[in-house]
């Protein structure tokens, strides 16, 4: 028998001789031909365009946060699942008291309209920039200037 | 216990866990309420808030008459203590609303969200006061956490604002760090996050002391960081400078108070045993709980006193001396009695009066001549009587110079202190000193507006007051002089809420 | 023969703490210090598992488990709601840079 830590040793060894090996054997098999579309980097067939280090749009970082926080509540939802039948008409109640609550934050999101992916460019009101800091004055016009 | 036992009692629980169910249904109303009112700085969310907050008052005192019961399967307690502090919670939620209302600093905002957020940040406190698990400790920390650091960045556009609420949340979240370690190493030394049975466990066995000190101090910087009690008071000054006013105010009493009631539980129940006979909590395990509390007191309210001597900006001022008066209510945490904890809940409300009135003040005149600094106070006496003579009030209250309401709560915490023996007398003296360091830069404020000329270039003519605020300045200041000078009945409210489950 | 204990599942969660304290303390950005507070969080979750199976015979730990996981998502969403609206004033998040209110 191994140990714990020998499995995962075995493992280990395992998954790179894998990986090792497949590659060699395709390396050995393959036909060589290349010419520049294949070269390309594959992006579901559509044409490529510029450079994939840019910076991304500040509204996908906002879809990427609501989602991870209704995406995360799931894990109380697994749990409930495995002892369902146990607990009966009382934490099924409970349950859709939980959900309940989340669809009111998806529906504030929805209709707050952080979910639109065209928002319209918000121009802030200048009466918003109350100069109530020297410093901080001078900061916010350079950033509503960019 | 068997499964339907546990559900009957979670139902059974329902009914004392009343003024939490009636905060959270208050809150999905209000979110669903901001969209239905699509005109923005309509005056609807705050009058809801009010209103709903008037709905859980009443089911708060109607839990006086239903008892102490232990509710959830020990997760959280009903009990005279966590009443008391709902009470002030919703005191405090409830004038910070008033304070939010007249703030010039919020108007031209949509509000919808913050009332919103600031009945969450209730409803975490609520639970901060009542828990009596780990588990609910936390949630109900990080809960309060995660709302605050909302709120202060609530005025987003600006500049001092957005970094404040970004130490914030650094800080925060890296003392809930901290915090979960240490109760994890408490829950593998006792096998269980139950603070009833993590003291039955460390009076049934010797624990290993270094780890148990090491959990317990890791824990304290989830405790020590909501009271902002040194090393872990850094934040404080930045975000109270930095926050909307109105939260400042709230932060400096709701989120502390509720700290204490959190450190009181922890230490009282968990690693303390009680002993009916002398009224005392002894410390359990070979190491010296109060010892270490107390050098964080002198530590925590000496640094609070000697910065803020050097602070130009009143509202900065104001930041180190609540860091200072955090020490001040520790004194009577350290000495692990009934009369120090009676003493501790006495002051956190006279506490609540003279520190919402001073940032009230700091709010009038920030609102009328748009600045915080002291040299910009000057001569405001003459231009502004009320709100000057209301800040006299509470500065010599905060001081805790008689006949105000100061004296009283500090005397009664360097009461309890003298009576717990002599191992104390030397805090005793460390926190009569820093009185007098106190008096100094309060006093600063103080000569500012009554005794200075009016800076060149001010004009001298009076300053409009508008009533509403001289209506709330009288709720405040009107029982920062009368619990000077007839305490009896906070006394005996304060008195009878040392009560907490374990029922001794 | 070795096999794995409860002492191997402390050293790890150890190991993770103390990485995560020093990437908070000594890290400038402020998403790097972010992440040095999910790895101390997590060390506590690994802490909480292993206790649970060895020490308690209760589903304690790993219930506060999945209640830290949430509750660290939901902190990270705010605090990182906070960075970018940091971003878009300074164009930075170095947290040095953010000294508009004297230290």
């Amino acid at each position: 028998m191994l140990s714990n830590f020998g499995s995962i040793l075995f493992f280990l060894i395992f998954g790179a001789v894998f990986v090792c090996v497949n590659i060699l054997l395709s390396r050995l098999l393959q036909t060589r031909n290349p010419y520049p579309v294949k070269l390309s980097v594959y992006e579901c067939g559509e044409l490529p365009e510029g450079n994939s280090w840019i910076q991304f749009n500040i509204r996908f970082y906002v879809i990427a946060l609501i989602f991870l926080i209704f995406e995360v509540e799931i894990v109380f939802l697994f749990p409930w699942a495995v002892v369902f039948k146990d607990l009966g008409m009382f934490a099924f109640v409970e349950m859709l008291i939980f959900v309940g609550i989340l669809l009111v934050g998806l529906a504030y999101v929805w209709a707050k309209g952080d979910l639109e992916w065209d928002k319209p460019e918000q121009v802030p009101s200048p009466e918003l920039y109350r100069t109530d800091n020297v410093n901080s004055a001078v900061k916010i016009t350079e950033s509503v200037a960019s | 216990m068997a499964l339907s036992d546990i559900i009957r009692d979670n139902i059974n629980s329902l009914n004392y866990f009343l003024p939490e169910l009636l905060l959270t249904g208050l809150v999905l109303l209000m979110i669903i309420a901001d969209l239905l009112l699509k005109k923005e700085r309509s005056p609807w969310m705050s009058i809801i808030a009010l209103i709903g907050s008037g709905v859980v008052l009443f089911a708060i005192i109607n839990q006086y008459e239903l008892g102490s019961r232990s509710i959830f399967n020990n997760m959280l307690a009903v009990d005279e203590f966590s009443i008391f502090f709902k009470l002030l919670f919703l005191a405090t939620t409830i004038l910070v609303i008033f304070l939010s209302i007249a703030s010039v600093e919020l108007s031209g905002r949509s509000v919808g969200e913050y009332f919103t957020l600031l009945m969450i940040l209730t409803l975490g406190l609520f639970l901060m006061a009542s828990a009596t698990h780990m588990i609910t400790i936390f949630i109900a920390i990080e809960l309060v956490s995660i709302i605050s650091f909302a709120l202060v960045t609530y005025l987003k556009t600006r500049r001092r604002s957005s970094e404040a609420g970004l130490k914030y949340a650094i800080y925060g979240a890296f003392s809930s760090g901290l915090m979960l370690y240490g109760i994890s190493i408490l829950y593998g030394l006792t096998g269980t996050l139950n603070i009833y049975e993590i003291g039955e466990v460390l009076a049934g066995r010797d624990t290993n002391s270094l780890a148990l000190l090491i959990s317990v101090l890791l824990i304290m910087a989830g405790f020590g960081y909501k009271i902002a009690s040194v090393p872990f008071h850094f934040w404080s000054p930045d975000v109270y400078e930095g926050a909307p006013t109105p939260i400042t105010a709230f932060l400096s009493i709701g989120p502390k108070a509720a700290g204490f009631a959190v450190i009181i539980r922890f230490f009282n129940v968990a690693l303390s045993n009680y002993d009916g006979v002398a009224e005392q909590w002894l410390a359990l395990s070979n190491i010296n709980w109060p010892q270490i509390i107390a050098v964080i007191a002198a530590a925590t309210m000496t640094l609070g006193n000697l910065v803020a001597i050097a602070q130009d900006n009143v509202k900065r001022l104001l930041a180190y001396s609540s860091i200072a008066h955090a020490g001040y209510a520790l004194l009577g945490v350290v000495v692990l009695s009934s009369q120090g904890v009676y003493a501790t809940l006495f002051y956190l409300v006279v506490y609540y009066f003279m520190n919402l009135g001073a940032f009230f003040v700091v709010i009038i005149f920030q609102d009328i001549i748009g600045s915080e600094k002291i040299d910009d106070f000057k001569g405001l006496a003459s231009r502004a009587p009320i709100p000057a003579i209301a800040m006299g009030v509470f500065l010599f209250s905060l001081t805790g110079l008689p006949p105000t309401a100061g004296f009283i709560g500090k005397f009664y915490l360097f009461a309890a202190l003298i009576k717990a023996g002599p191992e104390f007398y030397w805090l005793a003296i460390v926190g009569l000193l820093n009185s007098v360091v106190a008096l100094y830069y309060y006093a600063r404020i103080l000569k500012a507006m009554f005794f200075d000329k009016i800076s060149e270039g001010v004009s001298p003519e009076p300053l409009k007051i508008s009533p509403y605020y001289v209506t709330l300045l009288a709720v405040l200041g009107i029982p920062t002089i009368l619990v000077g000078l007839y305490w009896a009945p906070l006394a005996n409210l304060a008195s009878h809420s040392v009560h907490f489950l374990p029922t001794f | 023969m070795l096999a794995v204990g409860l002492n191997h599942y402390l050293i790890l969660s150890a190991i993770l703490f103390c990485l995560g304290l020093f990437s908070v303390v000594t890290k400038k950005n402020a998403v790097t210090v972010l992440m040095g507070v999910e790895l101390i969080l997590n060390a506590a979750n690994i802490n909480f598992i292993a206790f649970a199976k060895y020490v308690d015979n209760d589903l304690d730990g790993q219930m506060i488990a999945l209640f830290v996981i949430v509750t660290a998502a939901a902190a990270a969403a705010v605090a990182l709601a906070i960075v970018l609206n940091i971003y878009q004033r300074l164009k930075s998040i170095n947290l040095d840079e953010a000294d508009s209110l004297a230290g």
